[in-house]
């Protein structure tokens, strides 16, 4: 599903930052995925790449079959808007909208028909929990709730792959455990592909699959059996 | 001739000789019997409006010659704000007539345009065109009707004019014109009637004279006085520079 | 359309100040492009509606310009085929206890198969119609007029005539509708030959309106008409008439195009501002809808249908404010045309839609172009960068490269513009573009600035002063549009103020040498009306007053010379280079006066060769009711008699040429030790009462001349009214934004221990600065501005090259105009900086 192969990611600026070095990984349909790894060990970078938000230095990106680099600036926007469903660790709602609008805003942009948007958000919406909430604004909700209005709308589109940055980063524990319950239970009822990246340990040991970065270099690839809860 | 030419200036001479049967004929007679060397009246005439209202002027007329050949002089006396204007007619037997007014006020004389002589003489149902005398040869006579005391006859205008055509009834016995009515384009515009007939120097002469206009439903009444013919007069006296001497 | 009302309507609703700001921008440029051409084309169309009712059934109208023909013409005019009818007619304005009214001297007689009257009385019959031809006192007067005024049926009515005062007599009203209508109502009917006596014009009449046979062909008949009476007459469609006034109006119209061009390009940088800023707000808000899918595409389309719909508003609110503009426009223009031509015109601003549209349009236009950058700026967020809090993203280099490439050939295009001054397009696109050129210069400019002045502040108010100049230096984009939007002000300001200084300096010159006479005895209050002419026999009469020394009688007249109305004064020219000689602009001054006086050739304007693409030594055709007087140009002068050019010829060839022996104004030198008052009096009490006349001295010419000076500028200071209310909402819409964005800084200074008056003067220093670096920009601007004005003027307006001199004095005004505007643009954005709790300012994003 997602195939890496010597990825390397520089920023140029007052001194030249390696972000990823040479990176080869490979991540099977369905598979979900976590990514530790102290700060600035490039694991956000990775996040970026694979969703198409930025592209390598050098080396190859494939995505469901795409070869990411090949792409034009719009057909990568395109291959995002299809494939791709972000969840941002400070869930990036639009403060003037409801949970209904923001999450109806990728379907928009995809030129879904109005009755079809509203259908598919409140039924996403009821899914994450927050059936009775639609028409809240996102300062009238929980932190928790903030981020399951996020992962509603990173849904939305029933994207094959799901990227979370730090989805419980902002969270107290015990929202974030609800929220990783969550993803969890997407994942197994959707099937689709998940990559969190995290420095929560907790987090990432509740992944079947555990990818450790240290200085823009995978240095770690654990798998483990983990219980369904 | 024309319609209202008789209307101010009209004049029945005695019956002579036998009387004539085609229409110019009859006309001819007419003016044989009108025919002076000059002619003057004093003329009061009266509008009266569809409002009821009624507005009295007065003139002297003053003519020296018949028809065609002739010269007119009209000065208005009353009422006292239009004292002194004049109209001079000199008429010719070929063409549309001259005509000049006087206006003391301003010291000048003004040229009535022919594209203006179908407009109404000050406010009476008259027109300018209708102050004329024209020559008989300027229209085209025919009998309409012989039966009872009068004749009616249709005569054209050849020349431009603002009627298409009149009717003239002329009573049999003094070759006198009673009735004439005039029509334009869209039919009767006015109709002139001679009444009170008087002989003066041997001339059968209509005292009053009535113009009734169709469209507007107004009438005017011209009263004739002091008429007289054959008075000396000098051709001098009819001519603008004339106008402008008195 | 969806994305526009979930995105973009909370935040402009979040931001609705500024919008609205931003909208009152476009708003007002456009409001001030329709309006003046609403009032114009209200105006024209006024006047067009008059001629229309005035000339009735009149297909065609025959005249000599404004000389006057004889009578014998009429008979001519009426011999033609074709002609059914044709109506000798004599119009003139008089100024009445009741107001300027024009006079209509209509042949009574004949003039209703020309012009119905729709008169009171019960069957359309004048009262008296002869009374109306004996008694020449008589007039017709609207009823609605009458009423007015307190008239009825035979009331009396004063009107000052070519004989002294008369009192007339109303007999007779005019119904409301057709000719009554004309000129608002203002209008008498008289005489025809009552209306030449009183109006002094002898034996002459105005013109001919011609009536045609039904199915004539008007060209046919006109080409005949012309073919007979020879090439001093004018045979024209009634219509045509505007024609000449459209040459009056049309300098009007070219100066509210330019303010009205100058106010939508302001509007274009404010709505550029409101959307950069915007772009730099909202950069998380994009980068989240890049990340969730949208296309660059999607966000550029986003950006400029913001720009679209709030230049669609702004356009919509203008074309309203345009109406309202445009009434008080028309009243203001038809009251100049008033005084300057003495036509009363009632301006009737009936908002034409075409006009509106195009205004609309052109809002839209200017605002999606102005969105344009901005968009683009948007379309190339960084979804990443913009995604990771607090950095921002400063002005990206390869756009200012790209704007400095742009801005440059921009400036290099209008400079060369100037050598192509006869191609209109050119020439203008070259002006619009130096305009543009500096504005996107603007924010290097600015920077620059901000960094010269950062250690004087620095060292005046330390803390203030440095923030303030800061705040500038680290946007520089933000207060760009403001300060563009006020050098753009500025400069129209300074080049307004100089070309006024210019047109002054340069008329005051031209005064001082050619009206140098003691007085100036016309026929009517002001020098430039010439209905009415005075018989030649009055120089002698004026010759015998005691205390006159000179008496020099000039006849002027508006004729036709190739294609364009020019002024002919016929004077004696001997008489006039001996008092008045003006410099040689071309031409050998020692001859050409003589060779003028001989009636060998003409003295052309500086303006009339200019505007009419004469040259010097060229044999000129002018019309005459006798023929083509063909003369030669033998020099060329700076006179300013009319701003149309004007020409001088012998008046023995006048009287010849044009059988006119009348004077429209006499130039009366008095002797060295006369006492002016009292030649005055003597003239006024020897002629005033049997004659219209008015003795005007000197001065009276000169403040008259200032007058109509004052007054055309008098419109261009309500557009730099507007240019400079615009300015205001300028640096009110960016002080918004700094202080929006800069929210959290100010809670900081705040909580170390600002005091809120320290912020206060910060935001004010802030204004002050914004305004001070727009105004020294302005300034520097202003010099190019000015340059493109007096070519303006030079090719289109007065055809006269007037010389560059900087207003000075203007510029001195400016400083604390601009001052007072910007402090006081910025106690509102400083009351908001420092309002509220420090803490939620601090957790401001």
């Amino acid at each position: 599903m997602i195939r890496l192969r010597n990825v390397t990611k520089k920023f140029e600026g007052k001194r030249q930052v390696v972000a990823l070095d040479g990176v080869d990984l490979d991540i099977e349909r369905g598979e979900m995925v976590s990514i530790v790894g102290p700060s600035g060990s490039g694991k956000s970078t990775l996040l970026n790449l694979i969703g198409g938000l930025d592209r390598p230095t050098s080396g190859e990106i494939s995505l469901d079959g795409d070869e990411l680099s090949r792409l034009s600036d719009d057909a990568l926007t395109l291959a995002r808007r299809d494939k791709i469903g972000f969840i941002f660790q400070s869930f990036h709602l639009l403060p003037t909208l409801t949970s209904l609008e923001n999450v109806s805003l990728p379907l928009h942009l995809r030129g879904w028909a109005a009755a079809r948007v509203a259908e598919r958000a409140s039924e996403l919406l009821t899914l994450v929990g927050l059936g009775e909430r639609l028409d809240h604004l996102p300062e009238e909700l929980s932190g928790g709730e903030r981020q399951r209005v996020a992962i509603a709308r990173a849904l939305s589109v029933y994207p094959p792959v799901l990227l979370a940055d730090e989805p419980t980063g902002n969270l107290d524990m015990a929202s974030g455990r609800e929220i990783l319950r969550l993803i969890r239970d997407l994942h197994a009822r959707f099937g689709a592909t998940v990559l969190i990246v995290t420095h929560d340990s907790a987090v990432a040991e509740s992944c079947p699959r555990t990818v450790g970065f240290r200085d823009g270099r995978a240095v770690s690839d654990v798998r483990r059996e983990v219980a369904v809860p | 001739m024309n319609r209202l030419a008789l209307a101010l200036v009209s004049f029945a001479p005695l019956l002579a000789q036998p009387a004539p049967t085609g229409a110019r004929e009859i006309m001819e007679e007419v003016q044989r019997r009108q025919k002076a060397a000059s002619l003057h009246y004093e003329g009061t005439l009266e509008v009266s409006g569809g409002g009821g209202r009624v507005a009295t002027k007065s003139w002297v007329f003053d003519r020296i010659g018949s028809f065609g050949e002739s010269r007119s002089v009209l000065r208005f006396t009353v009422p006292a704000e239009v004292k002194g204007v004049a109209l001079l007619i000199v008429n010719h037997p070929d063409r549309a007539s001259d005509q000049w007014i006087w206006r003391p006020a301003i010291g000048r004389e003004q040229r009535v345009a022919i594209q203006d002589r179908s407009t109404r003489f000050f406010g009476t149902d008259f027109s300018f065109e209708d102050l004329e005398e024209r020559d008989l040869n300027q229209f085209e006579f025919r009998l309409a009707s012989s039966e009872g005391a009068n004749w009616v006859l249709d005569a054209k205008p050849k020349k431009a004019s603002q009627y298409e055509t009149t009717k003239v009834t002329v009573s049999k016995d003094r070759y006198t014109v009673t009735q004439v009515e005039c029509f334009g384009k869209k039919g009767l515009v006015r109709t002139i009637q001679y009444r009170d007939f008087e002989r003066i120097k041997n001339i059968w002469t209509a005292r009053t004279v009535e113009v009734a206009d169709a469209q507007r439903n107004s009438r005017t009444t011209l009263r004739y006085d002091r008429v007289d013919y054959n008075l000396a007069m000098r051709e001098s006296d009819f001519t603008v520079d004339a106008l402008r001497r008195r | 359309m969806i994305l526009l009302r979930l995105i973009s309507w909370p935040y402009a609703k979040k931001h609705l100040q500024r919008w609205l700001l931003t909208i009152s921008g476009i708003a007002l440029g456009v409001g001030v492009f329709a309006g003046m051409h609403t009032a114009n084309l209200g105006v024209l169309a006024a006047f067009q509606r008059t001629i229309d009712r005035i000339a009735g059934q009149a297909q065609l109208q025959v005249s000599a310009g404004e000389a006057g023909f004889d009578e014998e013409v009429l008979e001519r005019v009426r011999a033609i085929p074709g002609v059914r009818a044709a109506a000798a007619v004599i119009e003139a304005t008089v100024s009445t206890p009741a107001g300027n009214l024009l006079i209509l001297g209509v042949d009574m007689l004949g003039d209703r198969s020309m012009r119905s009257y729709d008169l009171e009385s019960a069957d359309d019959v004048l009262e008296d119609p002869l009374v109306f031809l004996a008694q020449p006192d008589s007039i017709l007067l609207a009823k609605t007029f009458a009423e007015k005024n307190g008239l009825a049926l035979n009331s009396r009515f004063p009107m000052r005539t070519m004989e002294g005062d008369r009192v007339f007599v109303v007999r007779g009203l005019m119904r409301p509708g057709g000719m009554a209508e004309a000129f608002g109502g203002s209008l008498a009917v008289m005489d025809l030959f009552a209306a030449q006596k009183f109006l002094g014009r002898g034996r002459k009449f105005d013109r001919i309106d011609v009536a045609l046979d039904e199915g004539a062909d008007p060209d046919g008949a006109g080409e005949r008409l012309r073919a007979a009476l020879g090439p001093g007459f004018e045979v024209e469609p009634p219509q045509s008439r505007g024609r000449h006034f459209e040459e009056t109006s049309r300098m009007y119209s070219v100066a509210s195009r330019i303010t009205s061009v100058f106010a939508l390009v302001i509007g274009m940088f404010l709505i550029y501002n409101t959307l950069a800023v915007a772009v730099i707000q909202r950069r998380t808000e994009i980068g989240v809808l890049r990340a969730l899918g949208a296309t660059r595409g999607q966000i550029r389309t986003l950006f400029l249908a913001e720009s679209a719909v709030a230049g669609a508003w702004g356009s919509l609110a203008g074309a309203a404010l345009g109406i309202l503009l445009a009434r008080g426009a028309s009243a203001y223009i038809g009251g100049m045309l008033t005084t300057i031509y003495g036509v009363p015109l009632a301006g009737e601003s009936a908002p034409d839609l075409r006009l509106l549209a195009v205004a609309v349009g052109a809002g839209v236009v200017t605002s999606v172009l102005a969105g344009w950058l901005p968009a683009h700026a948007a379309s190339s967020v960084d979804p990443v960068a913009a995604l990771k809090r607090g950095r921002v993203q400063s002005l990206g280099r390869s756009e200012s490269r790209w704007r400095m490439r742009i801005a440059l050939g921009m400036a290099l295009f209008s400079s060369l513009a100037l050598l192509f001054e006869a191609n209109a397009y050119i020439f203008y696109l070259g002006f619009v573009l130096s305009a543009l050129a500096a504005a996107m210069l603007t924010p290097l400019f600015s920077k620059a600035m901000a960094k010269w002045l950062r250690p004087l502040f620095a060292k005046l108010l330390p803390v203030e002063g440095t923030l303030a100049a800061d705040s500038i230096l680290q946007a520089p984009r933000r207060a760009a549009g403001t300060i563009a939007a006020l050098m753009l002000s500025v400069s129209l300001v300074v080049a307004l103020g100089g070309l006024a200084r210019a047109s002054h300096g340069a008329i005051r010159q031209w005064a001082d040498i050619a009206l140098n006479p003691d007085f100036f005895v016309t026929a009517a209050e002001t020098v430039t009306a010439r209905t009415f002419t005075f018989p030649a026999a009055l120089a002698d009469g004026l010759r015998t007053v005691e205390g006159v020394e000179e008496v020099q009688p000039v006849r002027t007249l508006r004729v036709t010379v190739k294609n364009g109305g020019v002024l002919l004064m016929a004077a004696d020219v001997a008489a006039i280079e001996r008092r008045a000689k003006l410099p040689a602009v071309e031409g050998d001054s020692a001859t050409m006066y003589p060779e003028t006086a001989a009636g060998r050739g003409v003295l052309a304007s500086e303006g009339f060769i200019k505007l009419h693409g004469a040259r010097l030594g060229e044999t000129l055709e002018i019309p005459s009711p006798s023929g083509i007087v063909r003369l030669p140009i033998v020099g060329v002068v700076r006179d300013f008699s009319d701003q149309r050019g004007s020409l001088l010829i012998s008046r023995d060839l006048y009287r010849k040429a044009w059988n006119d022996e009348t004077v429209s104004i006499f130039r009366v030198y008095l002797r060295k030790d006369a006492d002016h008052t009292a030649t005055r009096d003597r003239i006024l009490a020897k002629f005033g009462q049997t004659s219209r006349l008015f003795v005007l001295t000197n001065r009276d010419i000169r403040r008259f001349i200032d007058q109509v000076t004052e007054q055309w500028f008098g419109l261009t200071y309500i557009q730099i009214a507007v240019a400079l209310s615009v300015a205001v909402l300028g640096v009110v819409n960016a002080l918004t934004v700094s202080i929006a964005e800069r929210r959290r800084e100010l809670g900081m200074i705040q909580a170390v221990g600002g005091l809120r008056s320290q912020v206060r003067r910060m935001v004010w220093t802030e204004a002050l600065t914004v305004g001070g670096i727009g105004l020294a920009l302005g300034l520097a601007l202003g010099v190019v501005t000015l340059f493109y004005a007096l070519a303006i003027s030079r090719r289109d307006l007065i055809g006269t090259d007037i010389g560059f001199a900087y207003p000075w004095q203007t510029a001195a005004i400016l400083i604390p105009v601009i001052a007072a505007a910007s402090f006081a643009a910025s106690l509102g954005p400083a009351e908001s900086a420092v309002r509220g709790p420090v803490s939620e300012a601090l957790e401001y994003e």
